[in-house]
């Protein structure tokens, strides 16, 4: 046994699939009690971990141990814990929405008159109640997310996992799910989100870890990523007063790398923005700059994943947005 | 132990349930299986030589028991091949469930569809040929048990080697026509080994579904003796097919 402070500790975990390198390498600590949110680009590896954790797949090397049991040798003890719904629902395709959820009661669990009412609380939550004569095969794609949502909230397991759970289904729905997620983590359990959603990752959980090709490409809570990214936040001022004042009281604030003047505004791209813009207030006014206007942009989630995930792109982007500014004429 | 056999039954009931709703497959079978034995039967039995076949009615419907027994029990192959291909594996994977818990629930469950559509088939031998003793009733019991068990089992272990549709279906069928046709059902191995002379006659008569056929036949008075060996092939044909079977199963059920 680990130590149990962490809820999963995945361990230079390495999962191919014949030619393919689904993983590669991965290392991460999922703590108890947390809602962590797992993030990146399509085929980046995120449900072959989730699956490994539910012991679906069986690691190629690694090991990722749950509660500190290992997946690779307890699997028995680790399904105990673990409840997942699936990206692609699964079900046999003609069993009924009510007996699918009735059977996952039972085997979880529940005692015959128990599982009837959790089903029923969990199908009237997530609007599912009036669909549940029907057939897996007659559902439509969103219904078929729902009944992945209820298994787990029947379940109510120690570690409940979502695989992109909100793709494709309607905003109720989206909140009854996160009221769900919150709800389970009051009772103790440890929630993973693996989501393409920047909102909703944003919203509910409290750490993100960022995949990309099989491998963690950052770790941290939303605000440390957001911290990451070179100059991602923006400033921007506007003034009253001689440009070479500006330029002078600027140039005297190593944080600040890049930044633009133009029509009696500073534009500066740097980190942690909301106290740098206060700083360079104070500068310019000794400075005897009249500050008119204050504007401070934190990076989007969105801009955090595309800076771990694809680099390149953003920085292009950024270039764009400096040259228009900095020089109109040469385009 | 207590977990394992919640699962397993778990497991078996959820297959046995889905038995009844494949409505048109159960209808076609069964006029397929009553379609054997009215057809052969009827038409045939004053065409074929009475030594060898006294009463081909009676030879038919006790035939025809082994074939239904054996066809329902070999059904739960198709769904679990579908579930392999739509990946509905995974979902029983992740359960708190022991993995061999899976399998023997599989298997069970297989087997208790032979056992629920065979009823049909009893209550026909019972009017059409007789009623079994205490002791015959017993070995009904016994064989029609481990016999579909073996075939349920067979039937998952084989369409669970591959996730390729058409595979899956070949070797479904394969083993099905072999041990249809490789058996004593439409006659007994005295014309097989007068038509095919050689060891053909000896497979014939050692395979699972004869020896399933011979114990009905004797069962439900059909003929007056049970060859000894009958009995304990039975047993050993199910010990072989459920240890490979669960072999197999549970390998390819968590291959990835
Ligand atoms: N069962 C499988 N067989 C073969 N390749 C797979 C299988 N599952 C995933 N892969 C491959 O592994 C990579 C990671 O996939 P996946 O874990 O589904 O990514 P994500 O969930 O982040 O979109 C992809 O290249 C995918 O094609
Ligand atoms: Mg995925």
């Amino acid at each position: 046994m680990l130590a149990v402070s962490a809820a999963v500790k995945i361990v230079d975990f390495v999962k191919k699939f014949g030619d393919t390198v689904a993983v590669d390498g991965l290392n991460l600590e999922i703590y108890e009690g947390e809602i962590f949110g797992l993030l990146g680009p399509n085929g980046s590896g995120k449900s072959t971990t989730l699956l490994t954790i539910a012991t679906v797949y069986k690691p190629t090397s690694g090991d990722i141990y749950v509660f500190g049991r290992s997946v690779t040798r307890e699997g028995d003890e680790v399904r105990k814990y673990v409840g997942i719904a699936f990206q692609e629902p699964k079900a046999m395709w003609v069993d009924t929405l009510y007996e699918l959820l009735l059977w996952h009661a039972r085997v979880v669990g529940y005692s015959s008159a128990e599982a009837k009412s959790a089903v029923r609380d969990a199908m009237e939550r997530l609007n599912l109640w009036e669909h549940r004569g029907k057939q897996f095969y007659q559902l439509s794609g969103g219904t078929r997310k729902k009944l992945e949502i209820a298994k787990v909230l029947i379940q109510r397991p120690r570690l409940a996992i979502f695989d992109e759970p909100t793709a494709q289904v309607d905003v109720i729905t989206k909140h009854a799910l996160w009221d769900v997620i919150r709800e389970l983590r009051q009772e103790g359990s440890t929630v993973i989100v693996a989501t393409n959603d920047m909102f909703e990752a944003e919203r509910i959980c409290e750490r993100l870890a960022i995949m990309y090709r099989g491998r963690l490409g950052a770790l941290g809570t939303v605000r440390e990523l957001k911290d990451r990214i070179p100059g991602g936040d923006v400033v921007e001022i506007g003034y009253e007063g001689s440009r070479e004042e500006v330029e002078r009281a600027v140039s005297r604030l190593p944080s600040v790398g890049r930044y633009v003047l133009e029509d009696n505004r500073l534009i500066a791209y740097l980190n942690r923005g909301e106290e740098k813009a206060a700083e360079i207030v104070s500068l310019l006014t000794s400075a005897g700059v009249k500050v008119k206007r204050i504007m401070v942009q934190e990076p989007t989630l969105d801009d955090v994943f595309f800076y771990f995930t694809g680099a390149r792109l953003r920085e292009e982007n950024q270039d764009v947005a400096l040259n228009r500014g900095a020089t109109p004429w040469a385009r | 132990m207590k977990d394992f056999i919640k699962a397993c039954f778990l497991v078996a009931y959820r297959d046995l349930r889905r038995f009844w709703k494949f409505k048109h497959w159960l209808a076609a079978q069964l006029a397929m299986n009553l379609a054997d034995v009215v057809i052969f039967a009827l038409v045939l039995n004053n065409m074929v030589n009475r030594d060898y076949i006294p009463d081909y009615v009676k030879f038919m419907s006790t035939g025809v028991l082994a074939i239904a027994t054996f066809a329902s029990a070999f059904s739960i192959g198709r769904e679990v091949g579908g579930e392999m291909r739509r990946e509905v594996h995974h979902y029983l994977l992740s359960l708190p469930a022991p993995r061999a818990a899976l399998a023997a629930g599989r298997f069970i469950g297989g087997a208790l569809r032979g056992l629920v559509y065979q009823l049909a088939f009893i209550v026909l031998n019972l009017l059409v040929v007789g009623v079994p003793g205490p002791v015959q009733a017993l070995a009904i019991a016994y064989t029609s048990l481990l016999f579909s068990l073996s075939m349920s089992a067979l039937a998952i272990a084989v369409v669970s080697s591959t996730r390729d549709f058409n595979l899956q279906s070949t070797f479904r069928a394969l083993i099905y026509y072999t041990l249809f046709f490789f058996s004593n059902v439409f006659y007994p191995k005295e014309l097989i080994s007068l038509r095919f002379p050689g060891p053909l006659a000896a497979v014939v008569t050692h395979a699972p579904i004869s020896r399933a056929a011979e114990v009905y036949r004797w069962g439900f008075g059909y003929y007056q003796s049970l060859d000894p060996m009958a009995l304990p092939e039975v047993t050993l044909w199910a010990i072989i097919l459920l240890a490979v079977a669960a072999l197999l199963y549970t390998r390819n059920l968590s291959r990835q």
